[in-house]
């Protein structure tokens, strides 16, 4: 179950990014109203914001956090054809007695000559990197040599895509076998040709990014694309956004040592779904990539989970603007939580805030005769290795009589 | 609009009525899906309202155009324009007050008949009503009418000419004489108001767009173009006009109304309709014919002229509303971003809301936040629900209560890491009491053999029975049956670990299963006791194990049942039992009871009804197949099964593969599958240090794991998780963070520092708690010169600060309470690495809390603001 609360976020216009750092603790919003808020999240779980400024002059589409080790670092991008990195300064101005903090412009990139649609730090082990791609095609690839130097960047990649792009994404697969690598979505909306997918792949010999690969069967605008957390797997999962959710599966192929060219991926798409009933906006993993969240024009933030099988199904809808969620069909509880979520969200109104509550559909239990299933024994009859070391009489064990287990945990707190 | 096709009104005031209008005039009020009951004329509109019908009025036949009155009272006033040009004000309201009635009926004609294409309301003198109509070479095409005009003072001129032209026409409600008559011998094609200024009127005339001045008639401002259609002036920027042709839009700029200041992209079709949204800035919404989708465009985006360069942003968007074609749209005057759809051809109308393109983002911590429009929500997972089982709750989650519960952690009791993390899981209950008993193993072998006997436990099933070597074949009785049994049963030294590894025994040599049937009898699992005591050919005590079960509390009576078939056991080949057996076991619903009888009632050597039980544990069939097969068929079984287990990931696959690279490879497909790096790294630790930790991909899970664990702010998790690496893998400790130099000779002040470098201590060397065998610690070792002093109390770095306890006595340490942990903290003696002032923590953190300047004179830095990362909090320190 899932609770939604409204934040007053005092944006002058529409909202185009939201972006959390690292820890989960400070987020960063950008707007239309050509600003940037930076939110921290307070000990009792509300969200201050402690900066908002003009950044650009233009609309912002993209804000973006680096990793802390690099500092309090933001990278913005606009329709005013720059992108801008942002430092935050304590310590050198008496805004924090205001609880604001200072955030500076460290740098503006103005390569492009045409709106920048996205911008992306790199993941950390390469060091303190920036992607950005402009609405003429070009993904430029920029770097700060000196991580306590935030005021030089220099451009070191220029990647054509040759369509328009919106939206970038670093494979953030942190293995020595995964070279660096970016997928580039474009909002190219001529849908006889395919390929609005493009995935870049750094190659340390010749020191270029080179196409690895290109999502041919991607033919609609793509919105939003993004790489899952990749937390030692294998392969690498992509999920995009265009009329639909989808979601691929980039298995590299082993590469023979003395091939120099680009890791061949076996592309599978795992999942696509058209319950958005329209375009796709927005997708984004959690941290373990197993929930997706995707947001379409019906208006609905939903949740996509896989099960044991791999099998992506819907964990949840949201209504993006907070309000409870009625009328699904196939849903009997819906119905009934709604009548107390809206005489909560009526007493919260007078607060300030609203809330809602939701419950998710049940997921499907896994089916027996599938691939797993077999292999997983009913629970009931693995309960027994337990029972084993209990009644052993050679070990000395005296504390490990079932019902005292859980009394003898190490204490688990001891900080 | 030709009269086929509908088009559709909102009421100026009221914001749950509108007209739909294409023959006749229908009124309907829209409201929420009444609950239960449905009332019959009700159109379902959207899953969550509904329409309907109040009023039919079919009196002014010939429509051409309609427009409604724009103030209160009188309420449900129309004027529609006709085909021939008269302009009729009709009415839908059931309250017909003085005014209305007066006004109801009344009709406005025009010279010269032709068709009249638009009308237009003055929205503040509204008894002005501008009406266009079509070329007339004597006329004039505009047209505006007082509706307050009485038709009295008229009857002089004009009456003759309508009771010449209109016989049988009420003439007490007809006006012939318009207030103003403007653009002579012109057509006049669509109308506005402007709003800036009430006296200026918008009109699409056959060429140009003008504007006309009704304080001056004789003059107009004008511009030729051709996008003379559907002008409407943005209610939010009132200079902003929006008109179209064919399929093209084009956005004025009355202050430079000498070209549009943007076309929109050409639509192939033409275009039907072109609104400006009430509720927001800058959007409009444009329709063509013969589509299903509304294109809208977001143009808030314009930034102010700066110079000639800027162009506007525009973000285009196109929203299907329904899946039919649609004969007209209109915005709901109040409601955000709504409108209603009405559908060319069966008048089948769509409520539906026009949705802000929602970004989204998930934290690190599970909580996802996104933005509506400008509105920003957080949402974040109840754990308090409760209402979902274990297995839907998501890894991020679990992972995070497993860390909270200190899972891995358990170097001991390695089988109690299942219950750290949570109990639930099967596949990891049976892989924590796999490395439970390959640890007990080793130790075991390390007492008899001192040798390195340990990684043949670690390397699992697989690898021990090929090493197997010495097989004994033997045939043993059944117990308690003077019946010979015709089973050969093998034996080795190497089987007998893997039957220990699999949990039956404890300690070989002998192959004796009683603890472990009581301690199954004990956890009532019957069945499978009565399974392993038949496997060990003791029909009785399998017999006794059943009658106990359907003994016990809640006992199932069937198992006496089953009972009662086992001990008619025969071994002849042609028996009834037998064929009964080997046919009804499959009935069987407990996978222990149906092997019992395939075990029975097979072949010797031919036990594919128990090996392919794939319900019974693999444990079991391992140590079924260790027991029964031969040589030749174990290697074969065990490889079967193993590649089985690697390629589902299943970690009750661990006992084959052990910790090797086969089990790093199985370890591969569980975290591809479930993305639990915890629970691989946490296993992996325990392989060999050479072979598995230095595999790529262990270290990549170990790095992943940390990197979660740092994101969740467990720190003090991921030093313990660092800690116990450590003890595992020596080379993962990292080398001393900071080297101390004196001032003076550039050496180490640290005096133990540099004999044991990776103690970890080096912080509590520069204070002056402990050391107890340094004479002075004030002064450098190198060269005797005095250490930097405290800014604040001037004493020299390895002074006792006065008036703290536990200073120099080292059995201190041993009742260490909470308390007097931090006050030793207290005499660290730290500096700021910017301005490199410093001094006991304790006085610097006291200076701190009163000032913001570091206190060394002339020195400005604001040392304790410096790094904000050190203000976030672990998440895991109570």
């Amino acid at each position: 179950m899932f609770v939604a609360r409204s934040i007053a976020a005092d944006h002058k216009d529409l909202i185009h990014d939201v972006s959390y750092d690292f820890h989960g603790r400070r987020m960063a919003t950008c707007s239309s109203d050509q600003s940037v808020k930076v939110w921290d999240k307070s000990e009792n779980g509300e969200w201050l914001c402690t900066a908002s400024w003009k950044t650009h002059s233009g609309s912002v589409w993209r804000v973006t956090w680096a990793h802390p080790e690099f500092g309090q670092v933001l990278a913005s991008c606009s329709f005013d054809r720059t992108a801008a990195v942002w430092e935050e300064i304590v310590g050198e101005s008496n805004d924090k007695q205001r609880g604001l903090s200072h955030w500076i412009k460290r740098t503006t990139l103005v390569d492009s000559r045409t709106s920048v649609t996205d911008v992306k730090f790199a993941p950390k082990h390469m060091g303190l990197m920036l992607a950005t791609c402009s609405a003429d095609g070009v993904v430029r690839i920029y770097e700060a040599p000196d991580v306590m130097n935030l005021s030089q960047w220099s451009l070191q990649h220029e990647i054509s895509c040759k369509l328009s792009c919106s939206c970038i994404s670093w494979n953030p697969s942190s293995s020595r076998a995964h070279p660096p690598m970016l997928a580039v979505g474009s909002d190219d909306s001529n849908t006889t040709y395919g390929g609005k997918v493009q995935i870049y792949e750094y190659n340390e010999n010749t020191r270029k990014y080179s196409k690895a690969e290109t999502l041919m069967t991607v033919t609609d605008a793509v919105h939003d694309i993004s790489f899952a957390p990749n937390l030692g797997r294998s392969f690498h999962v992509l999920a995009i956004a265009t009329k639909d959710v989808r979601i691929f599966k980039l298995v590299p192929l082993r590469k023979e040592s003395t091939t120099t060219g680009p890791t061949k991926f076996d592309v599978q798409i795992m999942a696509q779904f058209d319950h958005h009933n329209s375009q796709v906006w927005r997708v984004s993993w959690n941290v373990t990539s197993t929930l997706l969240a995707s947001s379409g024009d019906d208006g609905c933030v939903r949740l996509w989970k896989a099960n044991y099988m791999d099998n992506w199904k819907c964990a949840g809808i949201l209504k993006g603007d907070g309000s409870p969620l009625t009328g699904l069909s196939g849903q009997p509880t819906a119905m009934s939580t709604v009548v107390g979520s809206s005489l909560q969200t009526s007493q919260n109104a007078l607060n300030g805030t609203s809330a809602g509550r939701y419950f998710f559909p049940p997921l499907d239990p896994p089916r027996a005769g599938t691939r797993y299933g077999h292999l997983l024994p009913p629970s009931s009859l693995i309960e027994h290795c337990d029972a084993e070391p209990v009644v052993q009489p050679q070990q000395p064990l005296p504390h490990r009589s079932p019902s005292r287990v859980l009394l003898s945990l190490p204490e688990a707190e001891e900080q | 609009m030709s009269g086929s096709k509908p088009d559709i009104l909102w009421s100026p005031h009221h914001p749950d009525l509108y007209v739909i209008c294409d023959s006749e005039l229908g009124l309907y009020r829209i409201g929420p899906v009444g609950g239960t009951e449905t009332k019959p004329g009700t159109l379902s509109l959207s899953k969550e309202t509904a329409a309907t019908l109040l009023a039919i009025n079919s009196d002014t036949p010939y429509m051409k155009c309609v427009a409604w009155y724009p103030k209160h009272e009188p309420e449900c006033l129309l004027a529609v324009g006709q085909a021939n040009g008269r302009v009729v004000l009709t009415s839908l309201g059931q309250n017909h007050n003085s005014t209305c009635k007066e006004l109801v009926g009344k009709e406005f004609v025009p010279k010269h008949a032709r068709q009249c294409n638009t009308l237009a309301w003055n929205p503040v003198d509204s008894n002005l009503l501008a009406a266009g109509l079509d070329k007339h070479r004597a006329d004039f095409s505009v047209l505006i009418w007082d509706i307050s005009s009485k038709f009295a003072p008229e009857t002089s001129v004009a009456a003759e000419k309508i009771r010449l032209s209109f016989v049988d026409l009420d003439s007490s409600s007809v006006v012939t004489k318009p207030l103003y008559e403007l653009g002579q011998n012109d057509a006049c094609l669509s109308l506005c108001w402007l709003l800036r200024d009430p006296k200026l009127l918008l009109a699409g005339m056959h060429r140009n767009l003008a504007i006309f001045d009704l304080r001056n008639t004789s003059q107009k401002m004008f511009v030729n173009t051709k996008a003379i259609q559907g002008v409407t002036v943005d209610p939010h920027f009132h200079d902003r006009v929006a008109s179209f042709f064919e399929g093209q839009v084009a956005i004025w700029d009355l202050r430079k109304f000498e070209k549009p200041v943007l076309t929109l992209t050409e639509q192939p079709k033409p275009l039907i309709k072109v609104a400006w949204c009430p509720t927001r800035t800058g959007l409009l919404a444009t329709l063509t014919r013969d589509s299903n989708i509304i294109r809208l465009y977001d143009m808030q985006h314009t930034p102010t002229p700066i110079g000639d360069e800027t162009e506007p942003t525009i973000i285009e968007r196109s929203v299907q509303p329904c899946e039919s074609q649609i004969g007209s749209f209109a915005w709901h005057p109040s409601s955000q971003n709504r409108m209603v759809v009405v559908s060319a051809s069966n008048r089948v109308m769509t409520d539906f809301t026009v949705f802000e393109r929602v970004s989204l983002a998930w934290s690190s911590t599970t909580s996802l936040t996104w933005a509506c429009g400008r509105h920003l929500y957080d949402c974040v997972e109840d754990s308090t629900g409760g209402t979902e089982g274990a297995a839907e709750t998501d890894i991020a989650t679990k992972m995070r209560e497993r860390a909270q519960s200190r899972y891995g952690h358990d170097t001991v009791q390695v089988w109690r890491n299942h219950l750290l993390a949570g109990g639930t899981d099967p596949q990891l209950k049976s892989l924590w009491f796999d490395l439970f008993y390959m640890k007990q193993c080793a130790e075991d072998q390390e007492l008899k053999l001192q040798g390195n006997k340990q990684s043949v436990v670690y390397s699992g099933i697989k690898n021990i029975i090929k090493t197997s070597s010495g097989t004994t074949e033997s045939r043993r009785c059944w117990s308690g049956s003077d019946r010979q049994a015709d089973v050969p049963r093998f034996y080795s030294e190497e089987r007998c670990l893997a039957l220990r590894l699999c949990g039956w025994i404890s300690r070989g040599p002998d192959i004796n299963v009683e603890t472990f049937l009581r301690s199954l009898e004990h956890e009532r699992e019957w069945e499978r006791a009565a399974a392993i005591a038949l496997f060990n050919l003791d029909i009785r005590r399998a017999i006794q194990i059943l009658n106990k079960g359907a003994m016990a509390e809640n006992g199932d009576l069937n198992l006496n049942v089953v009972a009662m078939a086992l001990s008619g056991y025969t071994d002849e080949k042609s028996s009834l039992w037998r064929e009964m057996c080997s046919s009804l076991r499959l009935q069987l619903k407990n996978p222990y009871l149906c092997v019992m009888f395939a075990f029975l009632t097979s072949e010797a050597g031919a036990y594919d009804g128990v090996l392919y039980e794939s319900s019974v544990a693999v444990r079991d069939r391992v140590a079924f197949a260790c027991m029964f097969l031969g040589d030749a068929q174990l290697p074969r079984y065990i490889d079967k099964l193993t590649n089985d287990m690697k390629e589902a990931g299943n970690l009750e696959g661990i006992l084959l593969t052990g910790l090797t690279k086969d089990g790093v490879d199985l370890m591969e497909s569980y975290v591809d599958r479930t993305a639990d790096v915890q629970t691989a790294s946490f296993c992996m630790l325990k392989g060999s240090p050479g072979e598995v930790l230095k595999d790529p991909r262990v270290q990549c899970w170990i790095e992943n794991y940390r990197n979660l664990l740092d994101a969740w702010r467990f720190w003090h998790k991921r030093a313990e998780f660092d800690i116990l690496r450590g003890k595992m893998d020596p080379s993962s400790k990292p080398l001393a963070q900071v080297f101390v130099s004196c001032n003076f000779c550039g050496k180490s002040i640290s005096y133990s520092c540099s004999a044991i470098p990776h103690q970890g201590r080096g912080f509590s060397q520069y204070g002056v708690s402990g050391s107890p065998t340094k004479s002075k610690v004030t002064s450098c070792p190198g060269c005797r010169k005095p250490l930097p002093r405290c800014a604040l109390c001037l004493m020299n770095m390895g002074t006792p600060v006065s008036g703290c306890s536990g200073t120099g006595k080292s059995d201190e340490k041993v009742d260490l309470t909470r308390e007097n942990k931090l006050a030793q903290f207290k005499n660290w003696f730290t500096w700021c690495h910017n301005c490199r002032h410093g001094g006991h923590a304790g006085h610097m953190l006291s200076w701190f809390r009163d000032h913001t300047e570091c206190p060394v004179s002339a020195c400005t830095c604001k040392c304790m603001q410096l790094d904000t990362t050190g203000n976030l909090v672990p998440a895991d320190s109570s």
